[in-house]
């Protein structure tokens, strides 16, 4: 299981083959990236044939990419200056969708240009009310709450918001080390409750981070995860992170900003571990699509991916 | 220890593995379905024309144990088809777990359900591959005989679609070719209109659905002929098949059934409706392809360039055999390049001078030929067996057709050969 090779998230979902796939961009199909035979490792549904159908039907069935719908959002909560728990309510089957540990929607107010859109991941989902927390960092994130708007317009589901997920489905009766710092707390709850749910053994270290407040404790407390709070992840986080090491947790997950995530590596070479890493993918992103390049990286041989659909291991992304 | 990985279990894959383990080395065969023989597990058909002369060329050379096996087990022997003599035909439905067990006898470790996704590479050396579930089998050397069929996006692509052959690409994962994992240029053959790959050239209806009458008939005498009504022939689709050899103007004009245990259609797909208006075959149904109705598996994509010895040009310890190797059509031909191609991945190991088959034999003017008209477009547009077409003319041309066992042995015997494969080089 320790080698995730690339591959597209959405692959064989309902939003495969996509826009890429129209002109021979598709990250996975050789065939489709404009190569003149066969040459994937995919043992699913194989995408050229998905996409041969879809032509021959597309006359009756062109359905929009992904929803976008204008919902109402409350602020539940302010967390600290200028970030906010935020609660919206979805339909049911977008729901269902963002119950799932990496996934995000992008957020705009409705009066906003589409290039306004931010993503935002997802936090807990209830009922049909989806929760997110957002910090008033820049321009985009500014605009959601200017001139006291109360509407978004949410579209969505995305999926790949953290790299290794297929590691947090997979795994089951494992030691896990969860990692959450600051802003890393939304996106880490889903990935605990997945987690726990697989019957996971969760050592959790949290960090109040820039928020300067731990707010998914008591969830994470509820489910069962063996907590340990520190005042600051650098100073006292790291050297914890070395002593639970000892016990040779099965998967690690960090949630947090790419320092943390390096800091982590950094601690694994040091001790000479092999341990797999799952990591909250914090690539700023415009379209989800894979068309704008925002989200690009290189990974360490060279390959340029558009994270917002491709997973890779993040350890792929650290220069050599 | 000398250790040799062969990827890929169709006949040339079996040969290859056998070949090897019989020079003294240690045996792994890596095989994606559950099943051995690859496309072998529908053909059926060999000892027919020049196939004759090949066969027991190898078995002169020592590494005849699979047309021993394919003896024992055929259903008909010394059966003539248009434009086909003395042809035997194995049966199809019994013939794996057979040469499994052969190889077992050799010590060969066979892992099934073992896909290649992956290799790990210095410089031109293969240092070891990596299955889909992450093993990493580490070897001296390595043996890419992964065939050339599909996977479906170039059955679609280049054919009429998957229509569900005995290759099971959707179930067991597509195939993957260990010489584009190692980087190397593949060559694609091609259609007469220049267009890529070429549809398998036949396909099988169940037995049991056949009218009694024709059942019989055919069990008897192993061979059927039916003449097909005017208004359904199809003279066109003849230049997109495989094979040529049976690319007549006979095959147009008639149906042609063997009995190879199932009852083996001689065209590469016949549309159901018009199948079942010809007398005896009302309530027909296919066997392989399940959509025989459609279309055939696409064969050709990705053909690794190599030397005489079989040794992938660009890489070291890479050798390569069957479909993989050369244009080749035929169990035959795959047994022949395999037990080359097995031979010298172990010589490679040991530091010995390559295996090159003389010309004075018909394994060795085949590979040779065949190699120097894939140099030359027209000749990506040709397929090449000893059974006929070019090659077949070529071989009585040369006298190097002959079904006599005496005046084929003298022959190997005085290349230097005999029971060469027979011999244990470590
Ligand atoms: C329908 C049909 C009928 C035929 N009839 C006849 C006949 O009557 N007589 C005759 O002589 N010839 C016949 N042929 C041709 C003959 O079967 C082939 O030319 C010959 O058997 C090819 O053997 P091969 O070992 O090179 O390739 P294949 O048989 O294609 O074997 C390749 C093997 O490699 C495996 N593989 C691929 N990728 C990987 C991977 N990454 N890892 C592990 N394993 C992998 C595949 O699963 C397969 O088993 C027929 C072919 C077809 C399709
Ligand atoms: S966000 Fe536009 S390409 Fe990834």
């Amino acid at each position: 299981m320790k080698n995730l090779s690339l591959y597209c998230i959405d692959i064989n979902s309902r939003y495969c083959p996509c826009l890429l796939a129209e002109t021979n961009h598709c990250v996975f199909c050789s065939q489709l990236k404009g190569e003149e035979s066969c040459n994937c490792n995919w043992q699913g549904v194989c995408v050229l044939y998905e996409q041969h159908w879809q032509k021959k039907n597309s006359a009756h069935t062109k359905e929009p990419l992904r929803s976008e719908i204008t919902t109402k959002f409350s602020i539940t909560e302010e967390l600290a200056k200028d970030i906010y728990l935020l609660k919206f309510s979805v339909p049911q089957e977008l729901a269902k969708e963002l119950n799932k540990p990496g996934a995000f929607v992008f957020l705009r107010a409705p009066g906003d240009e589409h290039f306004c859109r931010f993503p935002v991941g997802v936090m807990k989902v209830s009922e049909n009310e989806a929760y997110v927390v957002i910090e008033k960092i820049g321009p985009k994130s500014t605009r959601l709450f200017f001139n006291n708007n109360t509407e978004l317009v949410v579209r969505g589901p995305y999926h790949n918001g953290m790299f290794g997920q297929p590691w947090i489905d997979k795994i089951t009766g494992g030691k896990i080390l969860l990692i959450a710092g600051g802003m890393g707390q939304p996106p880490a709850l889903p990935a605990a409750i997945k987690l726990s749910q697989n019957h996971n053994k969760i050592v959790a270290v949290l960090a109040p981070g820039k928020v300067g407040h731990i707010f998914i404790a008591k969830e994470l407390a509820n489910l069962g995860i063996d907590l340990r709070p520190v005042v600051s992840m650098r100073k006292n986080g790291l050297p914890l992170l070395k002593e639970l090491l000892i016990e040779k947790p099965d998967l690690i997950v960090s949630a947090g900003p790419d320092e943390q995530h390096y800091a982590i590596v950094n601690v694994l070479q040091d001790q000479g571990l092999d341990i797999p890493m799952a990591a909250t993918n914090n690539a700023p992103m415009c379209c989800g699509e894979g068309i704008c390049g925002s989200c690009i990286k290189e990974t360490n041989d060279n390959k340029k991916i558009r994270t917002c659909k491709v997973q890779t291991d993040f350890t792929y992304l650290i220069p050599y | 220890m000398v250790k040799i990985v062969v990827v890929g279990g169709g006949w040339a894959g079996c040969a290859a593995a056998l070949a090897a383990a019989k020079c003294g080395a240690d045996v792994v065969l890596l095989e994606r379905t559950d099943l051995l023989l690859g496309t072998g597990l529908v053909g059926g058909i060999f000892r027919n024309n020049g196939r004759y002369t090949a066969a027991e060329e190898a078995i002169a050379m020592g590494g005849g144990d699979m047309f021993v096996a394919m003896d024992a087990n055929a259903r008909h022997k010394d059966i003539k088809f248009p434009g086909h003599n003395h042809a035997s035909l194995y049966d199809v439905t019994t013939m794996e777990p057979l040469i499994r067990k052969v190889l077992q006898n050799y010590g060969i470790v066979i892992k099934t359900k073992a896909r290649v996704v992956d290799i790990i590479k210095y410089g031109k050396k293969v240092q070891g591959v990596i299955l889909d579930n992450g093993e990493i089998t580490t070897g001296d050397a390595f043996v890419d005989t992964t065939g050339s069929a599909g996977p479906m996006g170039n059955c679609l692509r280049y054919g009429n679609g998957c229509a569900m052959c005995i290759l099971r690409c959707p179930s067991f994962g597509p195939r993957i070719s260990l010489t584009a994992l190692a980087e190397i240029k593949e060559i694609m053959g091609q259609k007469m209109d220049g267009t890529y790959g070429a549809m398998s050239g036949s396909c099988k209806i169940n037995k049991d659905s056949l009218g009694e009458e024709l059942r019989v008939k055919l069990e008897k005498e192993g061979v059927a002929v039916l003449p097909i009504p005017e208004n359904i022939q199809r003279k066109s689709s003849l230049g997109k098949k495989a094979c040529s050899q049976y690319a007549l103007p006979e095959y147009a004009a008639n149906l042609i059934l063997l009995d190879t245990g199932h009852a083996k259609l001689m065209t590469s797909y016949f549309p159901l409706d018009d199948l079942r208006t010809i007398p005896g075959l009302e309530s027909a149904r296919y066997e392989d392809p399940y959509a025989g109705g459609i279309g055939n598996s696409m064969r050709y994509l990705g053909i690794a360039p190599s030397n005489n010895s079989l040794q992938v040009l660009g890489m070291d310890n890479l050798f390569c055999a069957g479909e993989k190797s050369l244009i080749l059509v035929g169990h035959t031909e795959a047994v022949v390049t395999g037990l080359l191609c097995g031979h010298n991945a172990v010589r490679y190991c040991l530091d010995m001078q390559y295996l090159e088959l003389p010309r004075t034999i018909a394994c060795g003017d085949f590979i040779m030929f065949v190699h120097e008209c894939m140099n030359q477009d027209e000749g990506l547009k040709l397929r090449y067996t000893f059974a006929g077409a070019a090659y077949f003319e070529r071989m009585k041309n040369l006298s190097l057709y002959s079904t006599s066992r005496a005046e084929i042995s003298a022959r190997v015997a005085e290349a230097g050969l005999t029971d060469i494969y027979n011999t244990c080089l470590i």
